[in-house]
């Protein structure tokens, strides 16, 4: 930022050998574009108006299925929570349900528990927006908020929990696609948020997530 | 390196560029080994500083032109290419060392950095580990901002435009950074200074 907060210049010389890449030969290059050749250019054919009609097919269902996803996330996390505090007084064959439950610092608690409700009332709202067209300032506002929130929680002692992490990396990903959709045409978004599902093996995670949630009742 | 990382690259190949995104979008394959062969050198240079992994970097660096293969009809010029081939690998590089991370930490109990082992760590072993373990350890944003000023060599500019953040707000993550090195590394500050 200023001079003051530089580093000391022996630490910024050796900061310059942080994970040092090696030269790239001819060889490796060549290597590496037969990878992306085939990646790139060898996929099926489909003639134009089939991946229009296939992409507009993605567009529907990605418009419907992800918030939906997003909003059954949040539900997961919080039902993981209340499951917690019921947990105690349940009978015995429910105690095991609850035992699968969150682990959250004492303090993150109420903060994570406020988060993911905000978080949940935003998606819920996804669909309407979704169906005029386009996203309101109010709610890219907000999702820039709760986004920064997750970043902050991420970096918290409440991602100590693995399922906790993992729902935060998700929803931090669901939210920066929704803040993108100011600077972003549709059509890029969507393919981000395709392929970012299909990575993430969303919808497989929340089909096995609905089920055990089912199963605990 | 002190002066701009990208810039270079962005005045050696901007004059043909227009065109030669053109020909890819249109198919032609010569025209994406062209690109790709002006822009992998140094794509693979930032996943490796990265990752410190130069397998998972490789990979990285081929989804990183498969993806732009596959958008660059939607680049629409208003940064460099450079800018938005970077852009993508930060995030390409995001998603990989996240995966990388919950694998590794699925199947063993690994150190408690979480993230992945440099291969190439060689000078003074004591301090300079030091220092790379306390870079490591550094939370994503702060890590990423960290490297590619201070260990890469990009603008604030630069990286305001890659990660699609405020300049102000790239500044006041380096500062950050720093501050969080020089708190890992006070009780070596003195040997830092000689």
């Amino acid at each position: 930022m200023t001079h003051d907060d530089r580093l000391p210049e022996a630490m910024r010389t050796a900061a310059r050998g942080y994970n040092t890449p090696p030269e790239l030969t001819g060889a490796d290059l060549d290597e590496m574009w037969s990878a992306i050749e085939a990646g790139a250019f060898e996929a099926p054919p489909q003639s134009a108006r089939g991946a229009a009609a296939a992409a507009a097919r993605r567009w529907v269902t990605m418009r419907n299925v992800l918030p939906i996803a997003a909003v059954l996330l949040v539900g997961v996390a919080i039902g993981r929570f209340t499951a917690r505090g019921a947990a105690s007084q349940a009978p015995a064959a429910a105690r095991v349900a609850a035992s699968d439950s969150l682990a959250l610092p004492e303090p993150y608690q109420t903060t994570t528990s406020r988060y993911l409700g905000q978080t949940a009332a935003l998606l819920a709202t996804l669909p309407a927006e979704a169906r005029a067209g386009q996203a309101n300032d109010q709610l890219l506002a907000s999702a820039h908020d709760l986004l920064l929130t997750t970043r902050l929680l991420l970096d918290s002692p409440a991602a100590s929990d693995p399922r906790i992490r993992t729902l935060l990396d998700d929803l931090e990903l669901v939210l920066a696609q929704i803040v993108r959709l100011q600077t972003d045409d549709g059509r890029s978004e969507l393919e981000l948020i395709r392929m970012a599902l299909e990575q993430r093996d969303v919808i497989p995670r929340l089909r096995t997530a609905v089920a055990d949630i089912s199963a605990d009742d | 390196m002190t002066s701009s990382a990208l810039a270079f690259e962005a005045r050696a190949f901007v004059s043909g560029e227009p065109e030669l995104i053109a020909r890819v979008v249109a198919g032609d394959r010569s025209a994406a080994r062209e690109l790709y062969d002006a822009h992998a050198p140094r794509v693979f240079r930032l996943a490796f500083r990265l990752t410190g992994d130069n397998e998972l970097a490789r990979e990285l660096t081929q989804e990183t032109f498969i993806r732009a293969f596959a958008q660059l009809g939607r680049f629409r010029g208003d940064s460099a290419l450079s800018t938005w081939l970077h852009r993508v690998t930060v995030s390409v590089v995001s998603n990989g060392m996240r995966k990388v991370k919950r694998f590794r930490a699925r199947e063993t109990d690994l150190d408690e950095a979480g993230t992945v082992p440099a291969q190439n760590r060689d000078g003074d072993p004591d301090m300079r580990d030091k220092l790379y373990r306390a870079i490591d350890e550094l939370p994503e944003i702060y890590r990423t901002t960290l490297v590619m000023h201070d260990v890469e060599g990009y603008t604030h500019e630069e990286i305001a435009n890659v990660l699609g953040v405020a300049e102000g707000t790239c500044k006041s993550r380096l500062s950050v950074a720093r501050a969080q090195l020089r708190q890992k590394l006070a009780p070596f500050a003195k040997e830092w200074l000689e």
